[in-house]
């Protein structure tokens, strides 16, 4: 049996990219860090808060994503939404995601 | 400290200390607000307020972790692509070179008058003392190296399966890089043997040795042996991005700032004292040795100084 640690690595990176994805696809409708990571646990993605903040930040500087401070409530928070080249980019990954799952099906398929 | 600030005060300043300024303000006024969030979150679940807060920092992490991811930075001093390099560059100047002064130094020390122990011991701790320079200058070396991020996206950008070196060639080259460093120590060794064991009683009856006395009290020597360590400090550097029109360029500059010094002080009969020459009994020996040094100093810096220029033009070609 694989140990804990080398198990949790190889899933760690199967999921890896998946998160870009779940945010830009969740993020067509503003939200700020704290919101997106327990809406992120709810749909089932689990992701950590030190991975996922400071990937927002990567992916806004990537232009994926824009932000904007909002000031309505009594905490100001940072929202972010996803830019056009953002939704661009989550239509490819997630042709990307259908063909691998096909993929993998037809695999299952040959075993 | 006066006032306790709160845990999530420390930890934001902990994560913003080692962020660029510019982002500072932006992540600290972002982070607060996740963090006050997650702990709101919490205390509505029925969570002590203190154990909540404990709780968030906790999964947040190490805050130079934090920011690390922030910055995308890297956490090692020494990465994967020279980590082999280095080790084999460490090992082979430590296994070479200390030993090497440890003898020299307990034979000079034993042969200038101190007891065997005594110069055993003070050859141990010299050695020991020369052993971590060696570790640190390699280390800062590789380092700055790791650090340059021009070197890792030239390795990188100009790789290419046709740019690879010769197998001879590039083993070639470390040897002559290693082959610099032990002729360097040689030099070194022979220069501090002379004038520690070699002095005879000149004309004023005070110890002289075959270097001019005022020359080699000057300082000019430590200075002759920092720019030949940094020169060997740039070739490899040079073997990391390749040589390029300026870095034979920049050779040459090194060549010339140590050739035209030596020439000049072996010329105009600076380098070596005449007075010991003719305690030895051999008066024309300064000049015969001023030639020699000449002829030595043209033609090693020379081959230098044209080595890279080839080196420059070969990457050209096979590009």
């Amino acid at each position: 049996m694989l140990n804990e640690e080398a198990l949790a690595t190889h899933r760690q990176e199967l999921r890896r990219g998946t998160i870009v994805l779940a945010c830009l696809l969740l993020l067509s409708r503003p939200n700020y860090g704290y919101a997106l990571l327990d809406a992120l646990e709810k749909s089932g993605f689990e992701v950590d808060a030190n991975t996922l903040y400071p990937l927002l930040r990567r992916l806004e500087k990537q232009g994926l994503l824009t932000s904007e401070w909002n000031t309505d409530d009594s905490r100001p928070r940072k929202f972010y939404a996803t830019s056009k080249e953002g939704a661009a980019l989550a239509d490819t990954l997630k042709r990307d995601w259908h063909a691998l799952d096909t993929a993998f099906l037809s695999l299952k398929d040959e075993s | 400290m006066t006032a306790t600030s709160s845990p999530t005060d420390r930890y934001v300043a902990a994560t913003l200390r080692s962020l660029p300024e510019r982002q500072r303000q932006d992540i600290e006024a972002e982070l607060r607000a996740l963090i006050a969030d997650a702990i709101d979150d919490r205390r509505e679940a029925g969570v002590d307020v203190d154990v909540a807060e404990r709780q968030v920092l906790i999964e947040l992490g190490a805050p130079a972790r934090l920011a690390a991811s922030y910055t995308d930075r890297s956490l090692h001093l020494i990465g994967p692509e020279f980590y082999l390099d280095y080790v084999r560059i460490l090992k082979v100047l430590l296994s070479t070179l200390v030993p090497v002064w440890f003898v020299i130094f307990a034979l000079v020390t034993f042969a200038d008058g101190s007891p065997a122990a005594v110069a055993f011991g003070a050859a141990l701790y010299s050695a020991l003392g020369t052993a971590m320079s060696i570790a640190f200058f390699t280390t800062l070396v590789f380092a700055i190296i790791e650090r340059v991020s021009a070197v890792r996206t030239k390795r990188r950008a100009n790789w290419d399966p046709s740019s690879l070196p010769e197998v001879r060639d590039s083993r070639g080259y470390f040897k002559e890089l290693i082959g610099g460093v032990v002729f360097l120590a040689v030099i070194v060794v022979a220069l501090v043997l002379t004038e520690t064991l070699g002095t005879v009683e000149g004309p004023e009856g005070a110890e002289i040795g075959p270097i001019a006395s005022g020359l080699w009290e000057s300082g000019l020597f430590y200075i002759a042996l920092l720019i030949a360590i940094a020169s060997i400090a740039f070739h490899l550097l040079s073997y990391y991005t390749g040589w390029s029109t300026s870095n034979a360029i920049a050779n040459t500059v090194f060549v010339v700032l140590f050739a035209v010094p030596a020439i000049w002080l072996a010329a105009s009969g600076r380098l070596l004292s005449e007075d010991y020459f003719r305690a030895v009994g051999w008066p024309e020996g300064a000049n015969v040795i001023a030639v020699v040094v000449i002829v030595v100093v043209i033609l090693l810096t020379a081959s230098d100084a044209v080595g890279g220029w080839v080196r420059a033009s070969k990457k050209r070609r096979t590009r």
